[in-house]
């Protein structure tokens, strides 16, 4: 029984180490594909002036992913009839800092507002705000990701010493 | 596609209250009373319904209007700019939004309008038949006479120029048709708007659509509608030197007033159209107040 409770707690700890670190996995792909995201919407809007729903639709499967559900939530915006609200926008996504969101909501509530010229220069300038936001959970990523798995297996560890 | 643009409070309003059929227009302007257009009269609309009533009228704000040009443009202002710099956006289901606000200008040419300020959405109409009194008249011995529809703004000529399309196709006369739909009003989207023998040719000036139309389509008939600047008549005459029939529409008070009119001058001396058809909004939309030959003599009154 004892052998048990101390595999189980073992366990919980690593899970826990592995989620945190899943999460800035998370963030950081997130932002690379906002990055990404924003570089697509440029070409579209320039070449084919192709409309967002459509530019949307094309997007390929693991960008959409890496955007953890982001692209879904917008394109129900587009296709409803009602104000883009943060709520629906970030519905399901729990991985951003406040003032990240903020900054993400702005990027889809300018979407399409404008002409060609001014669209593609607002979207280079968050393109650029995306970079730096990418750039930084890169490197949490791999300040933090190995860490809090590491952070687990040492928990777990003491956690069995302990109990043992 | 009236619901999408709509805000819901409107929506609801219009949906509830409002003959849809009998409707033609509905303007907005900000901070002004929304004003509807029903058979040609003029209404308020309030909570209620239609009202003559200005202290019961619901009021249109800018955010309103720029919203609606937003949702009119599926969410992508950039994708419908080249129509916003010629005054107006045509949605999927042809409902034609024409804006009033401020051209940006660089260099002398007109870049995007800004600072929206009033709307003007124009509700197309299926109406079926309604081209059959002068049908017959268009097309004689199995030959299509040049035709031009002429009425003031809102009197059914888009309506009659569509219908006279279908019932071709109904009817199995298979004259290649080609319908150059520069402002995107004449194909509404719906099952056989513009029956089995169309072609269309959208958004493009007349001068082009009808080259690369004749070039390339080969048609037996052009249908296009309002036809006002030089460069539209010389299209038209271009046209039919090809061989090419036309049927097509023109802004006009009266016949008298549109004999006078010095772009149309070159076409009434060389006598392409052989029928003028003057529609009216004596009787409502689709009053048809005279059909004219070549020589302005009535064929019809």
């Amino acid at each position: 029984m004892k052998w048990i409770l101390i595999a189980v707690i073992f366990g919980v700890c690593v899970f826990i180490g592995f989620m945190f670190s899943l999460k800035y996995k998370r963030r950081s792909n997130f932002f690379k594909a906002l990055v990404l995201l924003a570089q697509k919407l440029d070409v579209g809007i320039n070449f084919s002036r192709e409309r967002l729903r459509s530019l949307f639709d094309g997007l390929d499967e693991n960008l959409k992913k890496d955007l953890i559900g982001i692209g879904g939530n917008y394109t129900t915006y587009l296709d409803g009839n009602g104000e883009l609200s943060q709520a629906e926008l970030f519905k399901g996504i729990n991985i951003l800092k406040e003032q990240e969101k903020e900054v993400v909501f702005m990027f889809f509530k300018m979407l399409g507002r404008t002409d060609v010229d001014s669209q593609s220069k607002e979207i280079k300038n968050f393109e650029n705000r995306f970079q730096d936001m990418a750039t930084s959970a890169i490197m949490d990523n791999k300040k933090y990701g190995g860490l809090s798995v590491k952070m687990g297996l040492i928990m777990g560890l003491l956690s069995a010493v302990v109990l043992w | 596609m009236l619901q999408k643009i709509l805000p819901e409070n409107i929506y609801s309003v219009i949906s509830e209250k409002v003959s849809l059929k009998a409707l033609n227009e509905i303007r907005l302007r900000a901070d002004k009373p929304i004003v509807v257009i029903l058979n040609g009269q003029r209404f308020f609309l309030g909570y209620n319904g239609l009202t003559a009533n200005l202290t019961e009228a619901l009021t249109a704000s800018k955010i309103m209007i720029e919203d609606i040009i937003f949702r009119a443009s599926e969410c992508s202002i950039y994708s419908v700019n080249e129509q916003i710099k010629k005054g107006f956006i045509v949605t999927r289901g042809g409902i034609r939004i024409g804006i009033g606000g401020d051209m940006v200008e660089e260099n002398g040419v007109i870049k995007t309008m800004t600072n929206y300020n009033s709307i003007n959405i124009r509700l197309p109409h299926e109406i079926k038949n309604c081209s059959l009194p002068i049908f017959d008249m268009i097309l004689q011995n199995d030959q299509i006479n040049n035709t031009l529809i002429l009425s003031p703004p809102g009197a059914g000529k888009t309506t009659m120029l569509r219908d006279f399309i279908c019932q071709l196709s109904q009817r199995n006369y298979a004259f290649n048709v080609l319908a150059l739909d520069e402002r995107g009003e004449l194909d509404l989207g719906t099952a056989n708007c513009l029956g089995n023998f169309a072609d269309k040719i959208s958004f493009a000036r007349k001068k082009i659509g009808f080259e690369n139309g004749i070039r390339s389509l080969s048609p037996n008939l052009i249908v296009t509608d309002e036809l006002g600047t030089q460069e539209d008549i010389e299209a038209v005459i271009y046209a039919s030197n090809c061989g090419v029939n036309l049927l097509a529409s023109a802004h006009c008070d009266t016949i008298e007033n549109f004999m006078k009119k010095e772009a149309f001058k070159n076409v009434i001396n060389l006598k392409i159209f052989k029928r003028f058809v003057f529609l009216s909004l004596r009787n409502g939309p689709g009053t048809i107040d005279g059909v004219y030959n070549e020589n302005f003599s009535r064929v019809l009154n």
